[in-house]
């Protein structure tokens, strides 16, 4: 293969449909793929050549004080600025309520000068009590897990490894309960940074924050090792280091974003869609692609052994999944099966006729992983600063029909149903949480969160049915503006199916935490960990390379991570 | 965040006004459309809460109100409010925009009695319509005339020396520019570049005083009180997290 990428001229013979991929339970299944935001800023990483440096780290022998870490591009400088502190054991919590954390952070957008970090010093650890400025582009927050840092710092301060079993299970030293940009709590505006290369694709920035938090992490426990072990202490070996990720604890705050940004979501979906397709078009597959797949199934069974839950509902999954690896990994074997004209098509169909959804979604991933060339272009299509408009053009007639084709998911549901409307969304005045309440049980049905598309649409349908097609939308919004919003919604959303969410996000059997897991994926989290139907811890940035690997051949090589390359998959 | 004198981000402005319209019981959409106006408002250097505070202050007392009529008198198309009351500024606004988008910019309209007719003037920049130009005389006798000249410029004409966001209370006549209109020498003119100034904003903030304190207390309005058993289990995760 020569050129850039590839065109496949029937891609759209092979896209999978928005009923079939907007469904919560898909959603809920999603793993990560090479289009994933991670990837997209390692692969930019290396290929611009990024320079990483420490340039401040003035802390007292515990580790507490302040950190600066900064990130040269070719056009411009961006600085982790980090301040620890010691907490209490008890009010660690990875909830928004928190009102301390061991270590505060936030990304300046240059080299800030002592007057900068003299502000953020008073605001940072503060998190959503402080106060912020368009120099900075993200807010974060970080906990220790206790048992890992802890025996990390020992270990390497008497000159040995920490227990890779230990480290193993948890996966990293410290775990983010909030990364916040976008010009939250008066951090930059998106679209400050929009027009800057490396910040184009979405989130581009927070999970640069990210990534500088585990590097920042790793040197935290080494340096502390030296501090307390002299001359005795050790690194952390390449295996270890690399394999340690960020932990993220991720709750309801989450799922608002998906439902007010549809646009941006029918751009990530359509991307990854047609990257599947793409594959799943090739009738002869490119050289080296089947070996790379095999050898990924392999790589995802030990993947899949070293992620340990405690949620029974995903043990399940897990333990599932690892039979149908298996059974998958034997058909692949028999060359009757492969070595067919179109070979990635049918293995997603085997796939699809006879295993889970999070076998089918794991497949999704593991056949693109190999086709960066045919691929990554679409990383490039990911973001949207489209602003959705009302169009009083529009006539009664034409919604009537857009809601009747691109909204029957909604429209079927029947919300006189007590169990079709039991939950609602809110904020709570305790620091803005996001809550998830029950109808009856839970007060705030009255400040419910404008999230209920699918009964907005319904009732709308039930009005439309009424309501004669002589005349405009902009009468018909003066006499109801209540629903003007969900109007502009179909408006904006039925030329980007893929942009909804096609359940009733209020019913009884909802968990939020499908929702989590479909965007958490996108950002190219791995080891989903449920801790209730609300939240997850999920290891980001784990097998990815750090600062001093990035020139490596294999830089991009880190999806579905496992702690050890065992033998038979080295080559 | 309830802070009576800050630096916000365009962000914040359509978090906060949104909800501090819900909180007067606005609906959403109409509420999202106040929020983007406001939105314009702050890109053009205004403060969004001094312009935005006496819109939601009448709907609160309900001094206006939110229903709108539309008639055609002598062939001149109109917006009114049927009660005897002022019409509220965020209603106006969309009814205008959604009439110009309908209609085009050659067109023309009258508003009657609208509460805060610099509401008006932002929904039509933040909706980029342009070649119109905007009178009012308002209950204090100050009268302006707002051009939108293309989509990168506007400007205020006005004899008055009065804030153009605190005027109030006023009839709006809507039209398009005319190739040769001419500016009376008592008026001065104040022109605007939309991308300068938002530029500048970008890499400042949006600087709100006094008045926000109260635009956050209708934003206050949408939270819901925290109890034991929603703080336990609302948010799913537990309260301490230790591993």
């Amino acid at each position: 293969m020569t050129t850039e990428t590839l065109t496949i001229d029937n891609e759209s013979d092979f896209m999978r449909s928005p009923e079939k991929v907007m469904r919560l339970d898909r959603m809920g299944s999603s793993f990560p793929t090479r289009l994933s935001f991670m990837r997209t800023l390692i692969r930019r990483m290396a290929r611009e050549n990024w320079k990483f440096e420490r340039t401040r780290r003035e802390v007292d022998k515990d580790g507490y004080g302040l950190s600066i870490y900064a990130v040269t591009t070719p056009h411009r400088t961006y600085s982790l600025v980090g301040f620890t502190q010691k907490i209490p054991d008890e009010m660690r919590t990875d909830r928004v309520i928190a009102e301390v954390w061991d270590a505060t952070f936030n990304l300046f957008d240059g080299v800030p000068t002592q007057d900068d970090i003299d502000y953020l010093a008073n605001n940072t650890p503060k998190q959503e009590g402080g106060r912020y400025r368009p120099s900075e582009l993200a807010l974060a927050r970080a906990n220790k897990s206790l048992r890992v840092f802890k025996n990390a710092v020992d270990s390497l301060s008497k000159g040995q490894q920490p227990d890779f079993d230990l480290l193993k299970s948890v996966g990293y030293l410290m775990r983010t309960s909030a990364v916040y940009g976008s010009g939250k709590f008066g951090c930059a505006d998106r679209a400050k940074i929009a027009d800057r290369e490396e910040c184009k694709a979405p989130f581009q920035m927070e999970l640069l924050t990210v990534y500088l938090i585990r590097w920042f992490t790793i040197d935290s426990v080494e340096e502390l090792a030296k501090e307390r072990g002299g001359k005795k202490a050790v690194k952390l070996n390449k295996t270890s280091r690399q394999f340690i990720g960020v932990g993220n604890a991720t709750g309801l705050g989450m799922a608002p974003f998906l439902l007010k940004h549809p646009a941006l979501i029918h751009n990530w979906v359509v991307a990854k869609e047609t990257a599947l397709a793409r594959v799943r078009s090739i009738e002869t597959p490119l050289e080296g692609t089947l070996e790379a797949f095999h050898k990924s199934l392999l790589q995802v069974s030990q993947h899949i052994d070293e992620w340990n839950v405690d949620d029974a509902l995903q043990s399940d999954r897990i333990l599932c999944l690892t039979d149908e690896i298996q059974a998958l990994r034997i058909w692949c074997e028999d060359e009757l099966n492969i070595s067919r004209p179109y070979p990635w098509n049918g293995i997603y169909h085997f796939v699809e006729d006879n295993f889970s959804l999070e076998c089918q979604e794991m497949i999704v991933s593991l056949i693109i992983e190999p086709h960066g060339l045919l691929v990554d272009d679409l990383a490039e299509t990911m973001s949207t600063n489209m602003i959705p408009k009302f169009d009083a053009d529009m006539s009664l007639a034409q919604l009537k029909e857009v809601v009747e084709d691109s909204y029957q998911w909604a429209t079927n549901i029947d919300f006189s149903l007590k169990e079709s409307q039991h939950h609602f969304w809110y904020y709570s005045e305790d620091k803005l949480e996001p809550r998830f309440g029950s109808k009856g049980v839970d007060d705030g049905v009255e400040q419910e969160m404008p999230l209920a598309i699918g009964r907005d649409v319904s009732e709308l349908n039930n009005l439309l049915s009424v309501t004669s097609n002589d005349i405009s939308i902009s009468e018909f919004v003066m006499m109801y503006p209540e629903f003007r919003h969900i109007i502009r919604r179909i408006q904006n959303t039925f030329l980007r199916p893929y942009s909804e969410v096609q359940d009733n996000l209020l019913s009884e059997s909802m968990r939020p935490i499908d929702l989590l897991r479909f965007k958490l994926a996108f950002f190219g989290a791995s080891k989903f960990d449920p801790k209730s139907d609300l939240w997850t811890r999920v290891s980001m940035y784990q097998g990815a390379p750090m600062p001093d690997q990035l020139s490596q051949p294999n830089y991009d090589s880190w999806s579905f991570p496992i702690a050890e390359r065992p033998n038979h998959i080295l080559k | 965040m309830s802070k009576s004198y800050l630096k916000i981000s365009l962000n914040e402005i359509l978090f906060y006004f949104t909800r501090a319209a819900s909180g007067v019981d606005v609906p959403i959409g109409l509420s999202e459309d106040f929020a983007r106006s406001n939105i314009w408002i702050s890109e053009n250097g205004f403060d969004p809460s001094l312009v935005s505070l006496q819109a939601l202050d009448n709907l609160d007392s309900k001094t206006s109100s939110l229903s709108i009529k539309f008639e055609k008198a002598n062939e001149d198309p109109h917006l009114f409010c049927p009660e005897n009351k002022l019409l509220s500024a965020l209603k106006a606004s969309v009814s205008c925009v959604d009439w110009f988008e309908v209609k085009g910019s050659s067109s023309q309209l009258k508003i009657s009695n609208v509460d805060s007719p610099f509401l008006v003037i932002s929904a039509l920049g933040a909706n980029k319509l342009i070649g119109l130009k905007v009178l009012w005389i308002d209950q204090d006798k100050n009268n302006y005339q707002v051009n939108f000249i293309d989509s990168e410029e506007w400007e205020i004409v006005s004899s008055s020396t009065n804030p153009i966001e605190l005027s109030s209370n006023a009839d709006i006549f809507i039209s398009p520019i005319e190739s040769d209109h001419i500016i009376h020498k008592d008026n001065s003119i104040k022109k605007f570049n939309i991308t300068e100034k938002k530029l500048e904003i970008l890499n400042n903030g949006v600087e709100v005083k006094e008045n926000w304190q109260e635009i956050y207390d209708y934003f206050s309005r949408c939270l819901v009180k925290s109890s034991a058993e929603s703080r336990a289990s609302g948010a799913g995760a537990g309260l301490v997290d230790s591993d």
